[in-house]
This record gives C-alpha cells, structure tokens and sequence, in this order.
C-alpha cells in the first residue's frame, strides 16, 4: 500500500535538480542581479552564503537558461587536482580533449585567453570554490585578467572561506552577491510551491501558518534544512499512516510530528 | 523504516521539559494572588494611627449607666455576630471631642457620640478623670491588633475589648483564647449573656460538652434566654 505521504516526502529529497527550482521573491531577485552582473564587463562575481542557501541550485538555473545565449559552464564539484582541473579548462576553452599524455601548459593557456579577448565571451561557474587551494585560485584570477573568461565563484560562508575571499578576491571582484536565509515568508511559499507542482495539494493545505512558523524556527529558513525536516516529517507521517493510522491527522500536520522530526534531526534536545 | 516508539518516548521527555517553566509560572502566579488576596487586608490597617489617639478610661474613672450600656451592648452585640468584623478604626471626631472633655475639667459631663448614630451614651468623668472612647472595631487578622487590644483591656477592663477578643477568636477557631476572653468578659460582667454564650460553645468545640450543657443549664435556670435554649438544643443535637 503506498502512502499519500511518501510522494510528499519524495518532494523534499535534497537534491541540485533544475526541475525543483522554486521561484521565491529572494531567488527571483538574486538571479536577476547574477544575471545583470554577468552582462557587465566583470572578470570576477562573487556569490556568497551560508550553505544551503541556494547557491549550487542558482548556478545551475542560470546555466540553463542562459546556455543557448551565453557561452556558460557550470564546474560543479571542484577537480581533486590542479591538472584535472586545467585539462576540464582546456576543452571548455579550445573545444577539444586535450591529446592523451599531454598537460596543459599555464602561460600557454593565458596567452590563450588573451588572444580570445573580443572573439568569445566565456562565463565559468565555480560551485564549491572553497575548495580550491590558494595556488589555484591565483590562476583562475590571472585567467579572469585576460578578460576573455568571466568566473563567477561560489563560497561557503564560514569564517575560513572569507579568509579566501579576503585574500584572493577582494580586489578583483567587482560584483558580490550574497544569499541569505529564507524569510518566513519565502519558506512557506517554498513548501507549498514544491508540493503543488506534485499536485499534493490536500498535504500543502495541511500543513498550517502555526506549523510553518514553527518549522522556520526549527531551520532558520535554510533551504537544505528545510527539505531535511519536511522529509523527516512526511517519513513519520508515512509510518503512522502504514502502522498507526490512528495516530494521523490528514487536515493537519500535527505538532507533535514536526518537533518529532526537529529532535531526530537534532534541531532540539531533551 | 524509523524505529520510533523511542522517538515518541524523547518527544514526551521534550513536550514535558517545555511545559515546565509555563506550569512553574502558572502555579507561582496562583500562589501569588492567593498570598496577595490574605495580605491585602492586613496592609490597610495602621495601628500607629489610633494607638496614640485615643485615651482609655479605667475602671475606677468612669461610671456608666449600667442599663443604657446593656441595652446599647445587646443591640450592638447582635449587629456584630452577624456581620464579621472587617477592620479596627477610630473616628477622629469624637477622639477630638473626647481629648477636649478631658483637657476640660469643669465639663462634668460629655456626651460621646456613638459610632452607629442611633444612639447616645453618656459618660460621667471625675475631676482627674479620662474619657473613654469608643472603638469601633469591625474585624482584623492581625495578630498585632489582638495583643493591642488584649493589652489595653489588661489596663482599662473594658469588656469591649474582651468580648471582641472572645468573638474574634471563636470566629478564628482558636476556641482555648475565645473561652478564655469569654471567661474574662464574664468576671467583669458576669451579666452579658454573649459572654456566656461564647464560653459554652468553646468548651463545647474543646470537647468538653458535657461541661458546657451544665453551665448553659445553670444559665437558663435565672436568664430564660430563647438564644441560650437554643443553643443548648444545638449542643445536644451535636449540631453546633
């Protein structure tokens, strides 16, 4: 027997999907400001925030919707090696494999650039820069100077990662935009918006302003957080629904099932 | 599939642990309006106001009319077993009128207003003598104000005050000190009929009812008091 709730807890899988993207009044507006920026003449755009914030799944929207117009790469997960790294650049750049046994020459790849400057516009998106070393993310500056690649960079902010940002970037980023935690306002639209395009419209009804409220206290209106919880919530409420049906309030989500979900997850103690 | 039964259990230990500070809160906040609602009384009385205001007649000073004073006792004796006695006050007006008569040695006589306004009392004075002022005393919890009272009834041997001791704490249940001051009324006016009436109903609360039946008894013998009858009949009945 399939439980109404397991589609509902399927909704909230964390996961960078560009299917899943929810258009809220923040996301809205920091993709319209990404977007102004990347039409400017910047080497360098910086996009912060705390993690789970939407940096990854914005990346990925802008991508999508500017690939036929730009020329726009999106790097998701940092390359283990600096080589692995530039041999990734180097077919986005030349458009092709580079030969077996070989490695990309740096100065050779810069002088490359330069010569592309007023031919190819071409736009990297770095998720995860955190996780590139302090030598790699000179170079990426000096490729950003040839004016011919646009990098747009995404960090954690942790205290660490601003040190990065401190040291590498500050002077060379002329465009920072910073993503922040959703309002109440926007994670309740979040949730309700991600459960109708599943058609769950009697689950979003269920859950209530109270509930709401109280699952933004729990998250802090961090996305990743939120999904976390409402997966959480729909799994119990999938269990009492198959075990205990009793126990089930189909108008409401009750309380005792979100603080249930906030003590698994560790939001709050005993 | 989660195991959640303990996760139930953590959630009952959590709702428990929220609910804590709003029943400690709730009960803090009844306990405070209940103290609040016994103390309210007691700060409203200001001994310090009359203690030194009025002069306290001796036996020995003042003379009264027996039979005015009796008649206007029973009256009043009736007012205050019905209606509890709310807080000890003076009036300033006759405290004024009764420190004039005494600094006024030539006035022979003064008479006193009495504080129900229906009737009159006269009060002769010697030469040297003090005025006695009327109290008029409608109720207090205060164990300050008994000790005041019990004080000053050492001095002046007004049954006033005895009889208000007497009733006060019948009406408190401290039947050993209402049958005491009951016993005391009785010594300096063996006719006030309250006095025994209280002293019976003591004993009779002490358990001593058989006592109690035989003083009522001896009473009713010379007084033939329908209150008395039927306080007896109660007593018997074990419906006191």
């Amino acid at each position: 027997m399939t439980s109404r709730y397991e589609s509902a807890k399927n909704v909230f899988i964390d996961s960078v999907d560009i299917e899943d993207y929810i258009d809220l009044d923040s996301s809205v507006a920091a993709y319209e400001q990404l977007q102004h920026s990347l039409d400017k003449p910047l080497k360098m755009i910086l996009l912060f925030g705390k993690p789970g914030t939407g940096k990854s799944i914005l990346l990925n929207r802008i991508q999508e919707k500017l690939k036929h117009q730009k020329e726009i790469h999106y790097f998701d997960t940092p390359a283990v090696t600096e080589k692995e790294f530039f041999h990734k650049l180097f077919k986005v750049l030349t458009q092709k494999d580079l030969p077996i046994n070989t490695e990309v020459n740096f100065s050779a790849l810069v002088d490359f650039c330069k010569n592309l400057r007023g031919k190819r516009e071409i736009i990297i998106l770095l998720d995860e820069a955190q996780m590139y070393g302090p030598d790699m993310m000179e170079k990426i500056r000096l490729l950003s100077d040839s004016r011919a690649v646009k990098f747009v960079v995404s960090l954690h902010k942790t205290e660490d990662e601003d040190l990065i940002a401190k040291e590498h970037f500050q002077s060379r980023i002329w465009e920072v935009i910073e993503l922040k935690n959703a309002t109440k306002e926007d994670q309740t639209a979040y949730i309700h918006k991600k459960l109708l395009k599943k058609n769950l419209y009697e689950i979003a009804n269920s859950i209530k302003a109270k509930d709401m409220k109280l699952i933004h206290r729990f998250t802090k209106g961090n996305y990743r957080e939120c999904n976390k919880l409402l997966f959480t919530i729909f799994e119990i409420c999938e269990y009492y629904d198959k075990n205990e049906p009793a126990k089930v309030n189909y108008t409401r989500i009750p309380s005792k099932i979100i603080e249930m979900s906030a003590l698994k997850l560790g939001y709050i103690h005993v | 599939m989660y195991d959640i039964k303990p996760l139930e259990n953590e959630w009952k230990k959590y709702r428990k642990k929220k609910l804590k500070p709003w029943i400690i809160a709730s009960v803090s906040l009844i306990v405070l309006s209940v103290s609040g609602i016994f103390l309210l009384p007691k700060s409203k009385i200001d001994f310090s106001k009359f203690d030194n205001s009025f002069v306290i007649a001796s036996n020995s000073t003042y003379t009264e009319d027996k039979k005015i004073e009796n008649s206007n006792r029973k009256t009043k004796s009736n007012v205050l077993i019905n209606d509890p006695l709310n807080k000890l006050e003076i009036e300033k007006s006759v405290t004024d009128q009764v420190n004039i008569a005494a600094n006024d040695s030539s006035n022979a006589f003064v008479d006193i207003p009495i504080l129900d306004g229906k009737q009159e009392k006269t009060v002769r004075y010697g030469q040297k003598g003090k005025a006695k002022v009327h109290l008029d005393i409608v109720d207090t919890t205060s164990v300050t104000a008994y000790k005041d009272v019990a004080k000053r009834f050492e001095k002046s041997h007004d049954i006033d005050d005895s009889l208000f001791l007497a009733r006060s704490y019948y009406k408190k249940g401290n039947y050993k000190k209402s049958e005491y001051w009951a016993l005391a009324t009785n010594k300096v006016d063996s006719n006030i009929e309250e006095s025994i009436l209280i002293f019976v109903k003591s004993k009779t609360k002490l358990g001593r009812k058989n006592e109690a039946i035989s003083i009522l008894k001896s009473y009713l013998k010379k007084s033939n008091s329908q209150e008395a009858r039927n306080l007896l009949h109660r007593i018997e009945n074990n419906k006191l």
